[in-house]
């Protein structure tokens, strides 16, 4: 594997890799500013997989896009590896709900995307995208361009293009809403594989409790409004997590207080935000 | 995009199914020869009955040659059509490169600067509005009678099209990619050169369609006007001295020019096409 980004490596371990305090988000609107993150904060350590999980509209993508650096904050602050976050960042790979690919881009040329971008050499990064590719079963579909490759295909080329210039946070935007249900559960098993081989701390957004559950070494609920962090749940589960454990009723009794938590949040099952409100809040 | 079946989601390497290739091999040596077949016989067709028409209904020739009459003038006169053609085509050419030029150029700064939009794209639709044919005398009043005032009104009528459909284009792109673009610290012209201007070729060269059968229609129109050479003369001289044969000759030749002109946009469009296709295998 290529060492591309040593800096943050020389951090102590015991240093969160990412920080995040107090942090809060209000958007100035025509009719009245809305607050689309309250306060939040979250710490997290080297190599573990935070999930951030709420329903619609609770600003888990706004303080997600604050981490990448894509949005600004208007309070609070966000420090990676010891620095404050103003914009984006190498070190940061990011995976949006939609694959995003270039259509007339082969998949392998996809991946190396970022390469081109930040300037890198082509060659040995070729190498690299194609044991990438390989480890999500996608060797033989190098070659091909998006048009030709399923919605959970396309998807797998996207993590692979995230993870194609080592870079130490995956950031993962509802990465797997998309998808239908079947395939949502191959990328789950997928990605915790691609996860063993390559270590990455990774923060994940999500509405899916299961998903959440499954995945997480913490799972962060966000709700209310405005909107905070209710709820941080820590090492739900043991690793390497196989699929059975969704059968358990340690994971039924997990995916329960999660539900409780966030309908709580929320005011109860009845009042929760249409999935319409979303567009209005994080776009 | 392809529709994403789960039939076709599973890790495993499973090709057949979801890698779209020609699917109808079997007839299209019959398809392709009924989509050429049939415009040419419609075409032959209506060639026999003009002919059929002109030579019983005793047409006079000034009112309409026959079909091989025309042919026949081509064929003898080929070297006056060809130095009338010439400069026609390169006048063409000339007001349809600076149309695109200027046009690709306006939709850039359409595209990123918003003061620009604003003062620029409510005055470009205005003139659009303009029945700009009306305005073809006074590039001559302006620019004079050589051939700078017909490529300058044929830039004129050409350009818009392709800034409209430029900068449409130019918008097209998707948001999420520009947001991974900003995600991956790429600069506006990384963004613009490997993902908005790929995105917008479709559209760029529809507008270079468009424009350039607008940039004929000027410099024709031009030739109208005032000429010493140039197939628009040549109908405008011949017509005057009702010689009919003439005329239709330098319309056919006319044609030619065009499709020719059309075909070079077009064959640069399957070129780039060969690098910035989706479907493109």
């Amino acid at each position: 594997m290529l060492a591309v980004q040593p800096a943050l490596d020389a951090m102590p371990a015991a240093e969160p890799l990412v920080s995040v305090t107090k942090v809060q988000k209000t958007y100035f609107t025509r009719q009245a500013p809305v607050q689309a993150v309250a306060s939040a904060s979250v710490d997290v350590a080297r190599g573990e997989f935070v999930s951030l999980l709420g329903p619609s509209g609770c600003g888990k993508s706004t303080l997600l896009m604050m981490i990448a650096g894509l949005e600004q904050p208007t309070g609070g602050s966000i420090l990676l590896g010891g620095t404050e976050v103003r914009q984006p960042r190498r070190e940061i790979g990011v995976i949006f709900q939609d694959a995003t690919l270039l259509p007339w881009k082969s998949a392998l040329d996809n991946v190396l995307f970022p390469v081109r971008i930040l300037k890198l050499p082509i060659e040995p990064y070729r190498r690299r995208a194609r044991e990438l590719l390989a480890m999500v079963g996608l060797s033989d579909f190098e070659n091909k361009k998006p048009w030709q490759l399923s919605g959970g295909m396309r998807q797998r080329v996207a993590i692979c293009r995230a993870l194609i210039h080592d870079p130490d946070i995956l950031l993962m935007d509802e990465p797997f809403s998309a998808l239908d249900a079947i395939t949502r559960d191959q990328m789950n098993v997928a990605l915790s594989e691609i996860l063993e081989t390559y270590k990455k701390t990774v923060i994940f957004v999500t509405h899916s409790i299961r998903e959440a559950a499954f995945l997480s070494d913490r799972v962060m609920v966000m709700g209310g409004r405005p909107s905070t962090i209710v709820l941080d749940m820590k090492k739900p589960f043991e690793r390497p997590r196989r699929f059975e454990i969704e059968e358990t009723p340690e994971f039924a009794a997990v995916c329960r207080k999660l539900r409780l938590t966030i309908e709580e949040a929320h005011g109860g099952p009845s009042q929760r935000p249409h999935a319409d409100q979303r567009a209005g809040v994080i776009e | 995009m392809a529709a994403s079946g789960f039939s076709s989601t599973g890790m495993g390497t499973e090709t057949g199914a979801i890698i779209a290739g020609p699917t109808a091999t079997r007839d299209t040596g019959l398809t392709r020869l009924r989509s050429a077949g049939l415009p040419l016989g419609l075409a032959a067709i209506v060639l026999v009955a003009w002919q059929l028409a002109v030579t019983l209904g005793h047409i006079p020739p000034v009112i309409l040659p026959s079909p091989i009459s025309i042919g026949k003038y081509i064929y003898e006169r080929y070297d006056i059509l060809l130095m009338h053609a010439v400069p026609t085509t390169l006048e063409s050419a000339a007001g349809f490169a600076i149309a695109t030029l200027l046009g690709i150029g306006l939709a850039i700064l359409i595209t990123y600067s918003e003061i620009a939009r604003e003062a620029l794209y409510p005055n470009l639709v205005f003139f659009q509005l303009i029945p700009k044919i009306a305005l073809a005398p006074l590039f001559i009043i302006w620019l004079g009678i050589g051939s700078q005032s017909r490529i300058a009104f044929a830039v004129f009528i050409a350009f818009f099209p392709v800034v409209i459909s430029t900068s449409a284009g130019f918008a097209s792109v998707d948001k999420s990619m520009l947001r991974l673009c900003r995600a991956l610290t790429a600069n506006e012209w990384q963004i613009f050169s490997s993902v908005r201007f790929p995105a917008a070729l479709p559209y760029i060269f529809s507008g270079m369609k468009i424009a350039i059968t607008l940039a004929i229609i000027g410099v024709i129109i031009g030739e109208f006007i005032t000429a010493q050479a140039g197939l628009g003369y040549l109908i405008i001289f011949a017509t005057a001295r009702a010689d009919t044969e003439i005329s239709m000759a330098a319309i056919v030749v006319l044609c030619v020019c065009g499709l020719l002109l059309y075909g070079l946009v077009a064959l640069a469009e399957s070129i780039a096409n060969r690098f910035y296709s989706a479907e493109n295998p």
